[in-house]
This record gives C-alpha cells, sequence and structure tokens, in this order.
C-alpha cells in the first residue's frame, strides 16, 4: 500500500495579515486536506476560501450549524467567496477557530469543486460548531487556495497546513 | 580507554580494592528497521574473555544516538533517508572497548495513512460501489468520495453502507443534516434495526456538473470486541438556482452502526432508490495505522 497524506506546506503567521494563499498546488495528488487553526482581529469576523484566485460570483455554500442557542442550516449562492465559518464567526481575541477543509478530487476537469468544511470555536460570542459543504463553479483543476479575512485580518499565530491525498 | 593489566580472570586489586578488568570489544551482529521511522535494532555479542561488562551502548554514525541494553539494543533519535552504522561498546567501571562498525542501515519511511484501493464509475455507470478483501493492517479506514447519482428530481436521498455482504437487521444510524429546501432547517432521522446503515445526501446531479463530496470515517474496524461505529460527512450545494430555484444543497452528519463483532473486511455503498452512480465517480478507501 502506498503511503499518503503528505503535508505539503505549513503556514505560520508571524504577524496580523489579510490573506494566506497557498500557490502552485501540484496536481499529483487527489484530494486536497487544509487543516487551520487561526484567529481574527474582528469579533464575528468571517473567513472566506476562493480558489484559483476567482473574484467572480461563482461560489455558493450550504451551512449546518449549532451555536450556543441554537441548531440551523442557511444558504448562500452567486458570492464571491466560501465562507468557511458562516455561522460561528471569529472570536476577534486569542481563541483562535479550528476548521478542517477538504477538497475531493480537486485536480479533475470534469465536475465543478466541492469543499466539505468541519469548522469549530470553542467559546466566545460567535462559539459553535459547524459543517458546511461549498461548491466553486469551475471545472478548472484547483492550482491555489486562499484564506482571507472578512474585513479584518487574520492573527499572528495562525496556523495553516495543506496536505494532499493520493488514492491507490 | 584504560589499559589495566590483567592479573587473573577477576582483575587486580590494588590497595584493598578489586579492580574489574576491562571488557574485550563485542562483536557486532545485524542490524534492522524497526519500522517506526526512527528506530533501528542493532545485535550484538558479548565477548566471552576479558572482564564483564555492565553496559553495553549502540551508537549510530552520523548522529551519536544511542541505546543501552542487552542484544538487540533499540537506538531511537534516527531519521529516514540517512544512512546509518553502528557500533556497540562494552563498558563497567575500569574501562571500556568497541566493537567494529556494523552494516549500513537506511531507515523507509514509515506510513500513517496509506491508500489502498480505489474506483472511478465509468460512462455506463454503477449501482454500488464495492471495496473487499480490506487488509486488517490498520487501526482506522476512511473512505473517500466525489460522486453522483443518477436520480431525478429534488429529492434527498440516502445512500445505504453494508459491510461483509451482512444483510441481517443489523444496522442502525443517526443522522442530522440540513439545507436542502427553499427555508433550510435541520433535519433529524434515525433508523434501527435496518438492513443497512445510511448516510444521506440531496440529489446533486439536478446540476450536471456538481458532485458530492464524502468523508466517513470506520474506527477500530478490525476489532473482533466490539460493534462497529462510522461517522460521515458528506455533502454538496448546486447554487440554489437549480430547477426550481429553491434547491441549494444538504449537509449530512451522520452516525451508524453495525452490530456485529466481526473484523470488517468489505464495504458495500448504494443507493436506497436503486439510482445508479453515474460517469466520474470516485471513491478512494485509506488505512490510518496506529503507532
Amino acid at each position: 500500500m502506498a503511503i499518503t497524506y503528505e503535508p505539503l506546506v505549513t503556514t505560520t503567521l508571524s504577524s496580523a495579515t489579510a490573506t494566506v494563499t497557498f500557490g502552485s498546488i501540484s496536481s499529483a495528488y487527489t484530494d486536497l486536506v487544509l487543516i487551520a487553526n487561526w484567529g481574527t482581529s474582528v469579533n464575528g469576523d468571517g473567513t472566506l476560501m476562493r480558489f484559483n484566485s476567482d473574484t467572480g460570483s461563482n461560489y455558493s455554500d450550504t451551512e449546518l450549524y449549532g451555536t450556543g442557542s441554537s441548531a440551523g442550516s442557511q444558504r448562500r449562492s452567486n458570492g464571491a467567496y466560501i465562507d468557511i465559518t458562516r455561522a460561528i464567526g471569529g472570536d476577534g481575541s486569542t481563541i483562535y477557530t479550528n476548521s478542517i477543509i477538504s477538497v475531493n478530487n480537486y485536480s479533475n476537469t470534469t465536475t465543478y469543486k466541492t469543499a466539505l468544511i468541519r469548522a469549530n470555536l470553542a467559546t466566545g460570542t460567535y462559539a459553535g460548531v459547524a459543517a458546511l459543504a461549498g461548491l466553486w463553479r469551475s471545472t478548472s483543476a484547483i492550482t491555489s487556495v486562499t484564506i482571507l479575512a472578512a474585513s479584518g485580518n487574520l492573527l499572528s499565530g495562525s496556523t495553516f497546513t495543506l496536505y494532499g491525498i493520493l488514492k491507490a | 580507554m584504560a589499559n589495566i593489566k590483567r592479573a587473573n580472570a577477576s582483575g587486580i586489586t590494588k590497595s584493598g580494592t578489586a579492580i574489574s578488568d576491562v571488557p574485550d570489544a563485542p562483536t557486532i551482529g545485524a542490524v534492522s528497521d524497526l519500522s517506526t521511522g526512527d528506530t533501528a535494532s542493532v545485535a550484538y555479542t558479548a565477548a566471552t574473555t576479558g572482564g564483564a561488562a555492565t553496559t553495553f551502548t549502540a551508537t549510530s554514525s552520523p548522529g551519536g544516538f544511542t541505546g543501552t541494553g542487552s542484544s538487540p539494543i533499540t537506538v531511537s533519535g534516527l531519521s529516514v533517508g540517512t544512512a546509518y552504522t553502528f557500533t556497540v561498546t562494552a563498558s563497567n567501571s575500569t574501562g571500556s572497548a568497541t566493537s567494529g562498525a556494523s552494516s549500513s542501515l537506511t531507515l523507509a519511511a514509515v506510513g500513517k495513512y496509506e491508500s489502498i484501493a480505489s474506483t472511478t464509475v465509468g460512462a455506463g455507470g454503477s449501482s454500488s460501489i464495492s471495496f473487499t478483501s480490506i487488509p486488517a493492517t490498520y487501526t482506522h479506514l476512511q473512505v473517500r468520495a466525489l460522486c453522483q447519482t443518477n436520480r431525478a428530481g429534488y429529492v434527498i436521498d440516502a445512500f445505504t453502507v453494508k459491510f461483509n455482504s451482512d444483510t441481517g437487521s443489523n444496522y442502525s444510524w443517526h443522522t442530522l443534516y440540513g439545507g436542502f429546501d427553499s427555508s433550510p432547517s435541520v433535519t433529524v432521522d434515525v433508523g434501527t434495526s435496518a438492513t443497512a446503515t445510511r448516510f444521506y445526501w440531496g440529489n446533486s446531479s439536478v446540476s450536471a456538473n456538481v458532485f458530492t463530496a464524502v468523508v466517513m470515517d470506520i474506527l477500530d474496524y478490525t476489532n473482533t470486541n466490539k460493534y462497529k461505529t462510522i461517522r460521515t460527512l458528506a455533502g454538496f450545494d448546486v447554487n440554489g438556482t437549480a430547477g426550481t430555484g429553491s434547491y441549494g444543497g444538504t449537509v449530512c452528519l451522520s452516525s451508524g452502526n453495525w452490530r456485529n463483532t466481526n473484523a470488517i473486511t468489505s464495504i458495500e455503498i448504494a443507493s436506497t432508490v436503486s439510482a445508479n452512480f453515474t460517469q466520474y465517480t470516485q471513491f478512494a478507501l485509506y488505512g490510518i495505522k496506529g503507532s
């Protein structure tokens, strides 16, 4: 059996920054997994994801979430990004959000790209757990992933590791 | 090293204190990769002459990583891809003696997550996806997929998961899913004593290029003491404008159970409504090792 789930690159922010981009992603794998732990400078700020620097209205997402007081689901269409923390938001302080993002079959050129996202923030006003399915309406192979704060910065100490998984 | 002349088999006496003889050098033996990615086994044979050694120390070169004990000695801290030789030093309170160098050893990379099998559906479609003859050499399994069925209409579909071809009423599930229609809600679905466990996804095929992503974890799948529990995250989004304009997508979290203590050796995934997986659907099975 072939060894896989290879770490491709890790970024740890040494200072607050608005965006983190993983570029020149090899097409040598089947799935991508991005494991992230990050904070936001603005309380309740969203954290967004784009592929291949596409800023067009080609994204949508469906979310299932639970917060301190309720559970629900919501959708958003024709967006310029996938919002990976719609319900739970950033904390704006030292409490960081966890997220595991899977993009299966990311380099195929036949289907649109679907990302599966699990996110959680343990405490704070916008604490909760969420699962999302995000769509990028493009059949292009994904070659870059950008994570950005909606209005503020991603905090120093935030970590992002991108993995590649290759099927048998 | 100290070089004390031997007086007899037990050493010499100086000022009434017994001084042990210096050990003779041990003979280096086989070295082997312990398949952890950072350890090696170093065998040696102690000399039958000289003083009695109280400690045997194996040392790597390069790196100077050491281990002590009786043969074989485990040396830790090594790195994958580096060519190492080892020596073994026998020592006591009087002195020490070192063996010659071992043969060279390069540790191989060790996988904790390995690809086992995959299947991609061709133009004719497929009614089910199966993985058989699953090896028992892992701790957990993970199924990852990007898939679509040819079921028509704006519906929530359910997908069945069976193990070891068991068609008995030995499965159950708890599922939480949301999204779906124009008024997104959260739905809980529970099934007991069913002939398969299941998870849900909506019918992504209402938009031709949209496929559903699935990640399924099957934990401790080879144990023979516990029933088997699986968890699934599945979801898709069709931008909410396909067809009626109200159909958006689905996210599903599911916990399934197979009431059987047998090790899992096969997995079968199918639609509950006899729909086919469409072309380009891709399922892959991975194994995750423990320590």
